[in-house]
């Protein structure tokens, strides 16, 4: 009946090997060792986080059935209110701080959208106003005064906040003064060995420990939400609201608590930001961070494990313009060409011939760009994740499965 | 005497504008199968849903193995060992079984779910009541006799006593009844009690221990022996007048071919024939039957004749003319007329005005329109006539089409697609759910239509009207026609084997 075969890990860790091994090739090919660097591991790491987090915070929501497209601005009142709790008290106040932020935020959500049932995307846009002005307005009342000005506070941006401790492997990653093995390893660029370590080395080197929190969220969302009671409540307030009803589920107290869960994760994003990527809040930080956490989750078919392979995929190409990649992105051409080429037989193989021809033009246009030029341009990189963005939703998101009452308005009792 | 299991007294239930309950004794002895039966609307459900917890009566009190008690959420209901299967199954698709019958009632180990103890009690349960089910299967594939067996088993995980079943057959072939009606003799030899809401009087009489009757919010009669009673009382007392039965009297077929389908396949996207190489051939003046057990490729049968899902291969030929490639509207504009399955997804916009709904699908034509223009003022009269004719129970017809009872609604879509002399009418359970007036009005309707020399293809999982309704009948199994059989000669039961394919 369902000819689709169920992935296991073992078939996601070929995948990820399979993956490793075509990025080792095309980095040897191309001379670009920005492809599997121990630095972009590193900064993807840093720049999946806060979209893995506001990724989570929407995964909460939409499993008990509210879209939380305010997760931006939920975000935001997080940075806000780490950085004012950050550099008076310092970071992990700061952390907690962000939690309650977002909480607050999605507080309001909740109270709009299950309490009023306010139509979940125009209390979320209301949101994402409110927060952001909200924010604004504070940072101008409390920055842009007295002690936290002579920090060096004002009315775009808070006083700096003390980072969060970062730890690395001791012996492998040069921990507390050990040897770095990894390190050596990466800089002798060996087909495939110096790229396992330039791997390992970014996921061990100087790593905060709200990243390895942010880490541990993945199996423990999984566990809250797929074995506990818990969570199959609020799993079933997403799919049926009006079945968890008749079986005695209280689903508004669930969508309250999966809601405000959603709105803390959010914060968390936030807090994120202004204790481990950037030491201070800023007008405009999050830069869209909360709706390409929406696009993760999508992408992960919201599920924990999904929404952080494709955070990682967008951390990496933020991390691409960061580290001025243009040269790895130029790599990364032949990568998706190769892809391609595998999609195209693949396509062919189940006879769908359009999509094969399709996928086959892609990828000679791109091989065609890769052997023409030497890097790309600055702009295209910088415009990169967005680009990711928009083609990973309109090519996966065909045989995705949301849940089946997200979004929609429920009401005690009215079951028809 | 022991006490009994469920007693009400005076129960009265208000509603704005309406009484759903008014002054209801019941009484439900221990261990026994008792059968509630009223039409559609007499009050049957909310009083259910009153035992169960979902309402609160304005009046009257319930008593439970003797003592009076408040039930104020379902959870109370089912602390108390009442369970109930609802008419529309409440089940998450993409749930497993075993998790649809856990939740809320989760059994923990550490804090996480003990899924072993779980699938334990399941499959105990299964064995000992004979309700197969795979617990780890998703509900999503299930058919519908499954899915009852899931609800009944979800009941029974609660350590329910009383089970409340709430028009448990209405969605069942004859042989599924079989099986439930087998079940629940199980059930009440291990002394359960059950409540069996129907308003099918033969089921009634077959398997219950008393009966009751409701009417107009009401108990007209209650603990009847079904031994001493006759299935004609027991409509007498449901309508409280004669009952319309479905019929035709004289042929009215013509030798002109209305519709002529030959050789249509349609696929899901995936590839798979859900329609395959049908041909089917309606007459003017003739009533064409479709008998087949849901999701056998009659919804998309169906949809591909409106045009609103693409023929793979094959034709459709309205009235000589090859429609194969017309969209829908043109269908529509050419006189095919369609009583969508699910009046609520499809045939209404709930929360429009009657007059606007008038205009769904006619939005081209007169009365509704003239030129470009949206005619209010003839729509409006139009509306108001077809209230009047097809005795549409409204207070106006400003009012959200919400507001009517599923009956009303039916009778408005039935007047809309009838106005504008239609050649063609695709009616797909046009009586599902509605009261037995609104029933033998739209019976009525379709007679007349078809004396004026309409074709008309009609699906429907009522076994009698498809049978007393219909000049020809055919069976639809996976996508296929199987069999042509004769609606003068044919029984139900046969109709049911050919349907499920036991018999071909």
């Amino acid at each position: 009946m369902n000819a689709v075969k169920k992935l296991r890990l073992p078939h996601y860790l070929l995948i990820a090997a399979g993956l490793l091994v075509l990025l080792s090739l095309v980095r040897v090919v191309d001379g670009a060792n920005d492809v599997t660097s121990s630095g972009t591991v590193e900064a993807m790491l840093r720049l999946a986080v806060p979209i893995f987090l506001a990724g989570l915070g929407g995964l909460w929501a939409e499993r008990a059935g509210v879209i939380n497209i305010g997760l931006e601005g939920m975000m935001i009142l997080g940075t806000w209110t780490g950085a004012w709790a950050g550099y008076q008290w310092g970071p992990w106040i700061g952390v907690l701080a962000g939690i309650a932020g977002g909480a607050l935020g999605g507080l309001l959500h909740a109270v709009a959208t299950v309490s009023f049932g306010v139509d979940h995307i125009v209390s979320g846009v209301a949101i994402n106003i409110l927060g952001l002005g909200l924010t604004q307005f504070l940072a101008g009342l409390v920055f842009n005064v007295g002690h936290a000005k002579e920090l060096g506070g004002g009315p775009r941006q808070s006083p700096p906040v003390d980072p969060i401790t970062k730890i690395s492997l001791p012996v492998l990653s040069g921990g507390g003064g050990t040897p770095d093995w990894l390190g050596s390893l990466e800089k002798h660029h060996w087909f495939l060995v110096s790229d396992l370590a330039g791997v390992l080395r970014g996921l061990t080197h100087q790593m905060s420990l709200l990243t390895l929190v942010a880490l541990l969220l993945v199996p423990v969302s999984y566990f809250v939400l797929w074995r506990t009671p818990f969570g199959l409540r609020v799993r079933s307030c997403g799919e049926d609201p009006y079945a968890a009803e008749s079986l005695g589920v209280r689903v508004y107290r669930m969508k309250y608590a999966a809601v405000l869960i959603s709105g803390g994760l959010a914060g968390l994003a936030g807090a994120f930001l202004v204790t481990v990527a950037a030491p201070i809040y800023q007008d405009g930080q999050t830069a869209g961070r909360g709706f390409i956490g929406l696009a993760a989750m999508i992408f992960g078919n919201w599920r924990p494990g999904g929404l952080a392979a494709g955070s990682l995929l967008f951390g990496y190409t933020d991390a691409m313009n960061v580290r001025d990649g243009g040269q790895a992105v130029h790599a990364l051409l032949l990568f998706v060409a190769v892809l391609l080429v595998a999609v195209a037989a693949w396509q062919a193989w189940r006879r769908s011939f359009l999509a094969a021809g399709l996928a086959a033009v892609a990828a000679v246009g791109l091989l065609v760009w890769f052997l023409d030029s030497d890097v790309v341009p600055g702009e295209l990189v910088s415009f990169s994740p967005h680009l990711t963005t928009l083609l990973v939703l309109a090519l996966a998101s065909q045989r995705l499965r949301m849940p089946a009452a997200d979004g929609l308005r429920y009401r005690r009792g009215e079951a028809r | 005497m022991p006490d009994a299991a469920v007693r009400l007294t005076g129960i009265t239930k208000r509603f704005p504008g309406v009484v759903a309950n008014r002054d209801v004794d019941l009484t439900i002895e221990r261990g026994e199968v008792h059968a509630l039966c009223g039409e559609n609307g007499a009050g049957k459900s909310t009083l259910m849903k009153i035992l169960y917890g979902m309402q609160r009566p304005d009046e009257g009190t319930v008593e439970i193995d003797g003592e009076q008690v408040v039930l104020r959420s379902p959870a109370d209901a089912i602390a108390r060992g009442i369970g109930m299967v609802h008419q529309h199954f409440k089940l998450a698709d993409n749930l497993t079984v075993l998790e649809n019958v856990i939740l809320g009632a989760e059994p923990r180990r550490f804090g996480r779910i003990d899924f072993a103890a779980a699938r334990a009690a399941i499959r105990d349960m299964s064995a000992r009541y004979g309700l197969r089910v795979d617990p780890d299967s998703l509900v999503q594939p299930l058919g519908v006799g499954d899915r009852q067996r899931v609800e009944i088993l979800k009941v029974l995980y609660r350590g329910a006593k009383v089970l409340i079943l709430d028009e448990p057959t209405a969605v069942l072939v004859p042989q599924e009844v079989d099986e439930l009606f087998a079940n629940l003799r199980e059930l009440r030899a291990e002394g359960l009690t059950v409540l069996f809401i129907s308003h099918k009087l033969d089921e009634v009489l077959s398997v219950a221990d008393a009966i009751s009757v409701i009417r107009r919010g009401t108990t007209v009669a209650t603990r009847l022996d079904p031994a001493e009673v006759t299935a004609r009382r027991l409509a007498e007392l449901m309508v409280g007048s004669e009952l319309p039965t479905p019929e035709l009297r004289e042929s009215t077929v013509t030798d002109e071919v209305q519709l002529d389908v030959a050789g249509l396949t349609v696929r899901t996207p995936e590839g798979r024939a859900v329609v395959d190489d049908v041909s089917l051939r309606i007459r003017r003046g003739e009533i064409v039957g479709l008998a087949g057990v849901e999701g056998n490729g009659q919804g998309e049968l169906i949809e591909a004749l409106m045009g609103i899902r693409p023929a793979a291969s094959g034709t459709i030929r309205y009235g000589g003319v090859d429609v194969t490639h017309w969209p829908t509207r043109r269908r529509r504009e050419a006189g095919i007329a369609y009583i969508p399955e699910d009046r609520h997804r499809h045939g209404l916009v709930l929360e429009a005005p009657l007059w606007e709904n008038r205009m769904l699908g006619h939005q081209t034509e007169r009365p509704n329109a003239r030129g470009p223009w949206i005619d209010r003022r003839g729509a409006r009269r139009d509306t108001a006539r077809i209230a009047a004719e097809y005795d549409v129970r409204t207070p106006g017809i400003d009012v959200p089409a919400g507001a009517l009872s599923g009956g009303n609604q039916q009778k408005l879509i039935v007047g809309r697609e009838m106005s504008g002399a239609p050649k063609l009418l695709v009616a797909a359970h046009p009586t599902r759910g509605i009261d037995v007036g609104a029933q033998a009005a739209i019976w009525d309707a379709l007679r007349a239509a078809r004396a004026a020399g309409l074709a008309v293809l009609l699906v429907s999982a009522d076994l009698e009207e498809l049978i007393g309704m219909s000049d020809t009948l055919h069976v639809i199994l996976r996508g296929r026609l199987v069999a042509e059989v004769d609606p003068r000669s044919v029984t139900p039961e046969d109709l049911g084997s050919a349907m499920t394919g036991a018999v071909s």
